[in-house]
């Protein structure tokens, strides 16, 4: 069944806090509802769920990764056009080690950077119900849920004092 | 808008009367711990008498072990007291707690500096032809230009942190001269006329700073000179210009892990835990961190230079310091200033401890320990030698004798009696830096959240 | 006493985005003039290529001259997005937040033009680069020789380069999601495209809190690396005796935070003067980075003390002739004074007081002379280093930089404008969500009769 949300408006903190109470006390899971606003706030501060990722794994995975390629790099040319140059011995180790600290880093920074969109949930293709006044100030409580409670979403989301109440389709 | 002082709900006299009246106390743990001290430092009297009387002092490779204690108390104690000087400048307010024991590090720093002392009579004079920072035979400057500067320099590095301990102290002192403790004509005289006059806080501020930077200025010319004198010259053929600022750099390592060690005696057997807590572990600990990972830079930014550039005499100190006879002792160092942390460190839940850090800490106290010993008891076993651009035979490793192991212990002994006993005086938290937090801290709800902290910040 | 202007979201997107979705009157004229010069110094470029690096200067034994001394100068600029996006994120100083974006771009345009100076120009066939740092040419079984500073340094710089430029594309994310909230049509979707679409999630924005954090770890020990790379292009050699120096690494990087922290603070200032943007860029801004330089700029000359007296400690008859002729003979004697003067001895007693530090335009002079010393401290190393008079040197020889050279020099700063012209049209220079965030977390404590600002600390 297709999913559909709704998105109530909020100018007041406090009043989206509020509204976030009645959602939930409303039955509706929370995987269905989202806060959305146009600036960071501090965590918790509407009563919302505090996300959880797995970001710092990714930094670690990555290192490993560049670290290998680094080895491999670095090891794998010496001995595959073994010619001492410069009086420095086959496989030395310092300046292996500054090619495989590159790499190192590159691919933790790498890993980061892809483990950053995919736990943002990015890209997202479909917006959903979204309101542009959002990035200008408003609070914005969505909720993305099946078709047929799409009305009952609505219904609640302005009793809960929404200033404005609006449909998207979501997939 | 909200009123600082009020809201918090706390009050500064009750801060201030909890603090002094745990400053007033004697614990018996307290008594022990410096009467331990005092026989071990006697110990190491003993240890410099032996040594001295078996040895004499024409022999500099019998005094590399004396050497590397001064340079080991110079490096932790002298780089504690940056501490207190580097948070209190990026206004950091997680340092009130701990400013007061960081600064305490200066009577250390004077300490260290009676043993340099004896220290000079074993340093040759340049006069065996020695490469010199001083330009001997280039200009007409004094054999002892060394002995002269390193003492001058030493002296003004710990005048400069009394100052600034005595400065930061006033308005405690000031507290004690007007309770009825005891000691009272000390305490007059130590406090002067501080009443805590508007114009007095505004200059308390200003002088902090002025002998913050005085001190770091010549924490750093300390360093500079006693590395280069000390040990550097004494090598042939050892010119790293890097080496006075790895050193200096290693004092601020130091000297930040041995404020986590202290913070945790503090903590755990002061009863102060109500005062330092997670907050101070985990600045504290990532300044260690960064400054670990910057230990291998130092080293790597040297190393690097003289192994790719491989002439005669940087191969010959290669093998001196590192890959030679003192190998296991500088793999330990660099196991333990470095390795050790990056692996540890990077943790999260290690790191956002009390006990993480303090352990970490141990280990790097005790690699730069070892750091000072491989430099300092390498270069003063070099033998005086013509030829000042290489050294041409790599010494055997020296081993430390019963006497060297006396004088560490009973060194190291002393610097924590002369710690336990100015703490007897000063109080070992800065109850007017604690006082002052309750103005600009406060706790309030915001939005669903119960409570956030709200943190002022001053001109 | 800190200023604090309280502004709201709307009045912030209108007045940060003034330069993406409306055209400032002297955009066009501006981008016109470096867009010349940048294709001037193309051309000069595609002439060297044609006639061969003999139209340079160039010669034996001053084999490197304007390109290299250009490419530190760059790479040391680019030191200044990390210094001041990194170290202050993970200090959590406040005043960091409208110059970060900016200081990251000039990172990034920093690093294009130091490759453009070295790797592209100063080799004179850079179409043959990838045979000696890429892994390539399995049919000969020649393969790259990884011992050798010039593999350290393509792979530090490329690290670099890829690192600052998805640090500044990540923090933008937020930001671009603004602009598509303000656009239509093609804008519109391309911007839905760029910011992948972003909603402002309590999850987006907790990730974005901490990929800051966590990119900023990671970036600052490549920053380290880079600038220490870059010397040891230098200090490993034995050949000329002035750079075969322990201190190198640490110098070149101190330099580079001395130079990159003052470009920086022009940058700061050319804000301020060209999009009007006076309630974000305060004088406790300038006067907060004015008080970091005077520390950075110390530490820079403590080190450059030490690079001297460790150059006589020395004794060595070629390392001491060839400091005579950077400080005695002419006309390095007067470039050296001049160096000393615009690097430190100028600027640093401005610092000191507190009314210059929070001016203007006596930030934007003394920040203007620190580059014009740190370039010539470049050139001072590089030039009289090479052509050094010591034994078994048969080619004595001095340098004059070409017409060509200089054309091409001019060709990498208008890069580096012309690119920051561009990106302030597409991008916003300033991170609107940081300056919301601190309007949002932002508030005040009374002591006494006096208000002091403060702020939420989670």
């Amino acid at each position: 069944m297709s999913q559909r949300s709704v998105i109530g408006l909020f100018t007041d903190e406090d009043a989206a806090a509020d509204a976030l109470d009645t959602v939930r006390s409303a039955g509706f899971e929370q995987s269905e509802y989202e806060i959305l606003t146009g600036t960071p706030y501090p965590e918790g501060a509407f009563g919302e769920e505090e996300p959880v990722h797995k970001l710092y794994r990714f930094p670690l995975i990555g290192a490993a990764c560049g670290f290998i390629v680094g080895l491999l790099l670095t090891a794998g040319t010496q001995l595959a056009f073994p010619l001492v140059a410069g009086g420095k011995p086959l496989l030395s180790i310092p300046p292996m080690a500054i090619i495989m600290y590159e790499g190192t880093m590159l691919g933790a920074i790498l890993f980061t950077v892809f483990g950053i969109v995919f736990e943002s949930r990015l890209p997202r293709l479909f917006m959903g119900a979204y309101d542009t006044r959002i990035t200008e100030g408003y609070i914005g409580l969505a909720i993305t849920t099946s078709e047929d409670k799409t009305g009952r979403a609505e219904e609640t989301l302005k009793g809960a004092g929404a200033l404005e109440v609006k449909r998207g389709w979501e997939s | 808008m909200h009123d600082g002082h009020s809201a918090n709900g706390h009050d500064a006299a009750s801060v201030s009367r909890g603090l002094l009246d745990r400053h007033r106390a004697a614990p018996i743990a307290r008594r022990i711990a410096a009467l331990t001290a005092g026989v071990l430092f006697l110990l190491g009297i003993a240890g410099f008498v032996i040594k001295l009387l078996d040895k004499g002092t024409s022999d500099p490779s019998a005094w590399g072990y004396y050497a590397a204690l001064v340079s080991f108390l110079l490096t932790a104690a002298g780089g504690a007291v940056m501490v207190a000087i580097a948070t209190r400048l990026a206004k950091a307010h997680w340092r009130r707690p701990i400013s007061r024991a960081s600064e305490m590090f200066a009577v250390v720093t004077l300490y260290t500096f009676a043993l340099l002392i004896p220290l000079l009579f074993a340093l040759p004079s340049l006069s065996d032809h020695r490469r010199s920072l001083w330009f001997f035979g280039e200009l007409n400057v004094p054999g002892y230009m060394p002995h002269i500067m390193t003492t001058l320099s030493f002296f003004f590095l710990a005048l400069a942190g009394l100052a600034l301990l005595w400065m930061s102290a006033l308005p405690d002192l000031a507290s004690l001269r007007d309770s009825s403790w005891g000691l009272t004509g000390l305490f007059n005289r130590l406090s002067n006329t501080w009443q805590g006059t508007s114009r007095q806080w505004f200059v308390q501020y200003h002088r902090l700073g002025i002998l913050g930077a005085l001190y770091f200025m010549m924490l750093v010319t300390t360093h500079f000179l006693f590395s280069m004198d000390f040990a550097m010259a004494l090598v042939p053929g050892w010119i790293d210009a890097l080496f006075p600022a790895t050193h200096a750099h290693n004092s601020l390592h130091a000297g930040a892990a041995l404020m986590l060690v202290t913070m945790f005696v503090l903590r755990r057997f002061g009863g102060y835990g109500d005062y330092i807590g997670l907050d101070q572990f985990w600045g504290l600990g990532k300044l260690m961190f960064a400054l670990s990972l910057l230990w291998f830079w130092f080293w790597f930014s040297s190393f690097i230079i003289f192994w790719y550039g491989a002439k005669p005499n940087e191969q010959a100190v290669l093998e001196l310091l590192m890959v030679g006879p003192y190998l296991p002792i500088f793999m330990a160092a660099f196991i333990l200033n470095f390795l050790v942390p990056l692996f540890t460190m990077i943790w999260n839940p290690l790191r956002k401890s009390v006990w993480g850090p303090t352990i970490i800490a141990c280990g790097v106290l005790l690699g730069t320990f070892f750091d000072r010993v491989r430099l300092y008891a390498a270069s003063w076993s070099v033998a005086a030698a013509d030829d000042k651009h290489t050294l041409r035979e790599v010494p055997a490793a020296i081993m430390p004798d019963v006497a060297d192991v006396m004088m560490w212990v009973g060194g190291l002994a002393g610097a924590v009696l002369v710690y336990i006993l100015a703490a007897r005086v000063i109080p070992i938290i800065s109850v007017w830096e604690q006082k002052e937090l309750l103005l600009y801290r406060m706790h309030k709800p915001f939005h669903r959240l119960a409570e956030v902290l709200v943190l002022g910040k001053k001109d | 006493m800190q200023e604090h202007v309280q502004l709201d979201q709307k009045q912030i997107n209108k007045e940060l985005l003034n330069g993406v979705l409306q055209m400032p009157k002297w955009w066009p004229g501006a981008t016109a003039v470096v867009l010349v010069i940048f294709i001037v110094g193309l051309c000069a470029f595609g002439y060297m290529l044609n006639k061969g690096v003999g139209v340079t200067g160039l010669n034996r034994p001053v084999y490197w001259g304007f390109f290299m001394v250009n490419f530190v100068f760059w790479i040391g600029i680019s030191h200044a997005g990390i210094m001041i996006s990194a170290i202050l994120r993970l200090t959590q100083a406040e005043w960091r937040r409208p110059v970060t974006r900016a200081a990251e771009v000039l990172t990034v345009f920093s690093l294009m033009a130091a490759l453009m100076a070295a790797p592209l120009v100063h080799v004179g066939r850079p179409w043959r680069a990838d045979l000696w740092v890429f892994p390539y040419d399995f049919a000969r079984g020649v393969w790259i020789n990884i011992r050798s500073p010039f593999i350290w340094d393509p792979s530090a710089v490329m690290t670099y380069l890829t690192a600052s430029t998805l640090f500044v594309l990540v923090a933008l994310l937020p930001d671009l999601a603004i602009i598509r909230d303000r656009s239509k049509g093609f804008t519109r979707v391309a911007y839905s495209v760029m910011c992948l679409g972003w909603r402002g999630t309590p999850r987006q924005w907790k990730l974005q809190a901490v990929a800051g954090i966590l990119l900023s770890a990671l970036v600052l020990p490549v920053f380290v690396s880079v600038h220490s790379i870059v010397s040891w292009d230098f200090a490993v050699q034995i050949g000329p005796e002035a750079w075969h120096s322990t201190i190198f690494a640490p110098y070149f990087i101190i330099g580079a935070i001395h130079s990159g922290v003052s470009a920086v603070a022009t940058v700061m200032v050319l804000m301020v003067w060209l999009w009007g943007w006076k309630n974000y860029i305060t004088p406790d801004h300038l006067d907060a980075i004015g008080r970091l330089l005077i520390i950075v700029a110390t530490t820079w000359f403590f080190f450059f003390f030490l690079e001297w007296v460790f150059a006589l400690y020395s004794l060595e008859a070629p390392e001491l002739a060839m400091r005579d002729l950077q400080v005695f003979q002419w006309p390095w004697s007067g470039l050296f004074v001049l160096f000393l003067l615009t690097a430190f001895f100028i600027p640093v007693p401005m610092w000191l007081f507190r009314n210059l530090r929070r001016s203007l335009w006596a930030m934007f002079i003394s920040t203007i002379l620190v580059n014009v010393g740190m370039w010539l401290e470049r050139f001072l190393i590089i030039i009289p280093g090479t052509m050094r008079r010591g034994h078994m040197i048969f080619d004595w020889g001095s340098y004059h930089p070409s017409l060509i050279e200089i054309l091409m020099v001019a060709m990498t700063f208008a890069w580096v404008i012309l690119g920051m012209l561009l990106f302030s049209k597409v991008f916003p220079l300033i991170p609107l969500f940081d300056i919301k965030e601190a309007m949002v977390g932002r508030d005040e404590i009374k002591v006494g009769r006096k208000t002091v600002p403060a702020s939420i600390r989670e």
